[in-house]
């Protein structure tokens, strides 16, 4: 059979050219991961694995609520309407959901001025106190935390 | 000769062919009959709200299990002191200064400036910015961080490579290299969280809903992302850049980078 | 967390002025001394291919004697290339990654294939090519693991008449040719990846890949002049001095040229003052005073420039001896000058903060992942390996081929 004659460089070149190219080619569909270009440019699988992988730390309030539903209830009406139960008491332990007995943390006077120690930098809206010209440095001895409105 | 050649073209490319028939049967898995294309997740700030607690900053931390040491960062506050101008100069403020000690984690410390030099101060939360077009998953070289279907930006942890560039590209400093996973990490949206129906860490801790998150697709009855969007007029971290970032920031001050 | 331990912290970070973006607070920068020296050695390749296609493009014959040294320099440095990225990637395992599924949108994804290309389709034939007729004599004179070798490299193809060499050397200029860009594009993405990147403005503009370009191509030749200059003199043998001349003014227009556009990204800095001037020139100043005032401008740039100027104007009236001697010190600064320029483009642009607002001061390890003795490490393993190829190669030990002379020695 004749080919069209080649000088034996280019013939042996075009040899290892190929051999090349083919087994790159044999090696990317190998190789490549299952599910990509699925949904983008990345493997597709990847979204369901980070679901699966990580599991939620905080509850959230709606979880509270189905267990405290008068505390919610009492948190609607005042000025603490938007906190989250976690935000004052902590993350909901896992003891705290199996023996719903053991209490969660409850808070010191840290947690108030955490948001209400007076700064230049806070919204002047936001009702913040100097805690040395204060009434009392015991917050809870006027104010009912899930009733900041009223004052005892 | 021409025949052996030709077999094993076509046995080479029977691999190929197969595999794609393949993918026409098969579905990716999702999450709990979570369907990511439903979605559109958005997140929004409000800086005149921000009263820089850091809760948003700790909770993320411990939602996340991210890094602490040195100290890494999927978001955090950054706090600006806007000076008066000195007393013989014509300029109508003065000098910015800028600091985010801890990332805002446990509050902020008292400032040094003194009052009375103040002109105006306000905390900013910084995050992901969701950009249209991000230049962090452009510029990566495997393909492993994406945009999701439904609006954030995750990294494929077992595909990463680390090799940076998509920390270097991002203009918001929002990105790190994991010195435990040795790839790179970024705020998820709490991709856990919203594929089951709760909210991003940050946004339920935050007192003051200064964080806003709605779904695009599926507004609720008086959806805080809804009016977010009507009443207030907005700005986003550095426009000129071209990112196009989703994440809109209420009442932001020139200063802010 | 209290209060307190956050006031503690806060005043303990040493590591900015000014204000940083957290994530960018740390200890070490990204990017580090790997990351310097890959673009580095790339630009070397880059270079001393350009060289080498002076003589086979342009014809110009007085750089006959440094034609094969300078292609097997290019060899043995883009040999060790991919090395300070591996050691660099957090995960060098999946590095495969970036051929089986490259995300064309990335620069970076095209280095597996200008690599390969660059390597198979550019060095690798050009030298095949050149070398062939002297493989396969010495595959037949050459006894042992020698011989062996040639035969091998010979890859089966045994003709050497006089239709089969001109085939060769016809071959050979299509590859130059070829190489040419090829070799810019080798290089010139390195300089993409920083001109791309929009969110750092010390790097992100279109003159980026062009400086890159052409201070590897100064870097190049100087490197040339360099290890033709030591093999000599290792050889005791007599340097072409005519063939240095040469090499000198090619490197002088090279540098002129590439200061003339440095220059020039410089004063269009200071002059449009965008934002964010005046951070990286405070950045500048006090993290990369030593690198880019002395290292870069005045001991790569400045003085290279009035030496190889005044030997281009005055060359009859300087020895030769001295000449050479300035040739030498030339080519060493300069070598010295585009590594520190290297490290002032990657780490200057590191060492500012996105927030425009800081200016960090990181700390570069001696030893460990990111250290200066990894770096010296992979930058003389070129050589090393340079040594292996001249052994094999450009032995003076061996017979050459009848045709154009490529000895370094003069007969």
């Amino acid at each position: 059979m004749r080919f069209f004659h080649l000088p034996p460089q280019i013939f042996r070149l075009v040899i290892l050219i190929f051999a090349i190219v083919v087994s790159y080619l044999v090696a990317r569909t190998l190789l490549t991961p299952d599910s990509f270009r699925d949904t983008g440019f990345y493997r597709g699988a990847a979204l369901a694995e980070h679901t699966e992988a990580h599991q939620p730390v905080f509850a959230g309030k709606k979880a509270c609520g189905e267990r405290h539903p008068k505390v919610i209830a009492t948190l609607t009406k005042g000025g603490h309407k938007t906190l989250s139960c976690e935000g004052c008491h902590g993350v909901v332990s896992q003891e705290h959901l199996k023996d719903p007995d053991s209490k969660m943390i409850k808070p010191t006077e840290k947690v108030c001025l955490r948001c209400h120690e007076a700064s230049p930098s806070r919204p002047a809206w936001f009702k913040q106190i100097i805690v040395k010209d204060h009434y009392s440095e015991k917050c809870i001895e006027c104010h009912l935390p899930h009733e900041p409105n009223e004052v005892q | 000769m021409l025949a052996t050649f030709g077999g094993v073209f076509a046995g080479l490319l029977a691999l190929p062919a197969a595999r794609a028939l393949k993918k026409k049967f098969r579905k990716s898995p999702a999450p709990n009959g979570y369907d990511a294309r439903q979605h559109k997740w958005l997140m929004c700030i409000d800086v005149d709200k921000c009263i820089g607690c850091g809760l948003c900053a700790d909770a993320c931390k411990s939602e996340n299990h991210v890094p602490e040491a040195p100290h890494f960062f999927r978001t955090w506050i950054e706090r600006y002191i806007i000076k008066k101008p000195a007393p013989d100069s014509t300029a109508v403020r003065g000098e910015v200064e800028v600091d985010s000690p801890n990332g805002g984690r446990g509050g902020f410390p008292p400032t040094l400036v003194p009052r009375d030099e103040i002109l105006k101060s306000f905390f900013v939360p910084k995050l992901c910015n969701l950009c249209e077009a991000s230049p962090c998953t452009q510029v990566c070289p495997v393909g492993a961080t994406f945009d999701t279907p439904d609006g954030a930006v995750l990294v494929d942890p077992t595909y990463c490579i680390g090799c940076g560039f998509c920390i270097q590209a991002c203009p918001y400093g929002c990105r790190f290299l994991s010195p435990v996973t040795k790839t790179a990490e970024k705020c998820t949206l709490c991709y856990h969280r919203i594929t089951r129906g709760l909210r991003p860490a940050c946004v339920d801790i935050c007192p003051t809903q200064a964080r806003v998150f709605g779904d695009l697709k599926n507004p609720l009855e008086n959806d805080p992302l809804q009016a977010f969007v009507q009443k207030n007029k907005v700005n986003t971290l550095k426009p000129h850049l071209g990112t196009n970032p989703r994440v809109l920031y209420a009442n932001l001050d020139k200063e802010v980078r | 967390m209290s209060m307190q331990l956050t006031q503690i912290l806060a005043e303990v970070a040493p590591h900015f002025d000014g204000y940083v973006y957290p994530n960018e607070a740390g200890t070490h920068p990204l990017w580090g001394v790997l990351i310097v020296l890959y673009p580095y050695i790339t630009g070397l390749v880059a270079g001393a291919f350009i060289m080498a296609s002076l003589v086979r493009v342009f014809r110009v014959k007085a750089l006959e004697p440094v034609y094969r040294l300078s292609l097997l320099t290019a060899l043995a440095f883009l040999l060790c290339a991919t090395l300070p990225l591996l050691c660099h990637l957090g995960h060098p395992e999946r590095s495969y990654q970036i051929m089986i599924t490259p995300h064309l949108t990335s620069p970076m994804a095209i280095f597996g294939f200008v690599y390969a290309w660059y390597l198979m389709a550019v060095l690798l034939l050009e030298l095949w090519f050149d070398f062939r007729e002297d493989f396969v004599k010495w595959g037949q004179t050459e006894p042992g693991l020698r011989g062996f070798i040639y035969r091998t490299l010979t890859v089966g193809v045994t003709d050497v008449s006089d239709k089969a060499i001109a085939l060769d050397h016809k071959l050979s200029w299509i590859i130059s040719i070829i190489g040419i860009p090829s070799a810019f594009l080798l290089h010139g993405y390195v300089g993409f990846i920083f001109g791309s990147i929009k969110a750092n403005p010390w790097w992100g503009n279109a003159i980026m890949p062009i400086i890159f370009i052409l201070s590897a191509m100064v870097s190049g030749i100087a490197l040339c002049i360099f290890i033709y200059m030591v093999l000599t003199w290792l050889r005791r043998r007599a340097l072409d001095v005519r063939c240095l001349d040469v090499m000198g003014m090619f490197l002088f227009y090279a540098l002129v040229i590439d200061a003339t556009v440095e220059a020039l990204d410089l004063i269009h800095r200071a002059y449009s003052a965008q934002e964010g001037f005046y951070v990286m020139e405070y950045m500048a100043q006090e993290r990369l005073f030593y690198t880019l005032t002395i290292g870069q401008m005045l001991m790569g740039t400045l003085f290279p420039l009035l030496v190889l100027g005044a030997l281009q104007v005055a060359r009859k009236f300087i020895a030769g001896t001295v000449r050479t001697t300035l040739y030498f010190t030339c080519s060493v600064c300069i070598l010295l000058g585009v590594l520190a320029m290297r490290w002032n483009v990657v780490m200057g642009g590191q060492f500012f903060s996105k927030s425009l607002r800081g200016v960090m001061s990181y700390k570069l390890e001696f030893a460990g992942a990111e250290g200066w003795l990894l770096g010296l490490i992979l930058l003389s393993l070129p050589f090393i390996i340079l040594t292996v190829l001249i052994k094999l190669f450009l032995s003076e030990s061996l017979p050459t081929s009848g045709h154009i002379p490529h000895r370094i020695d003069n007969p």
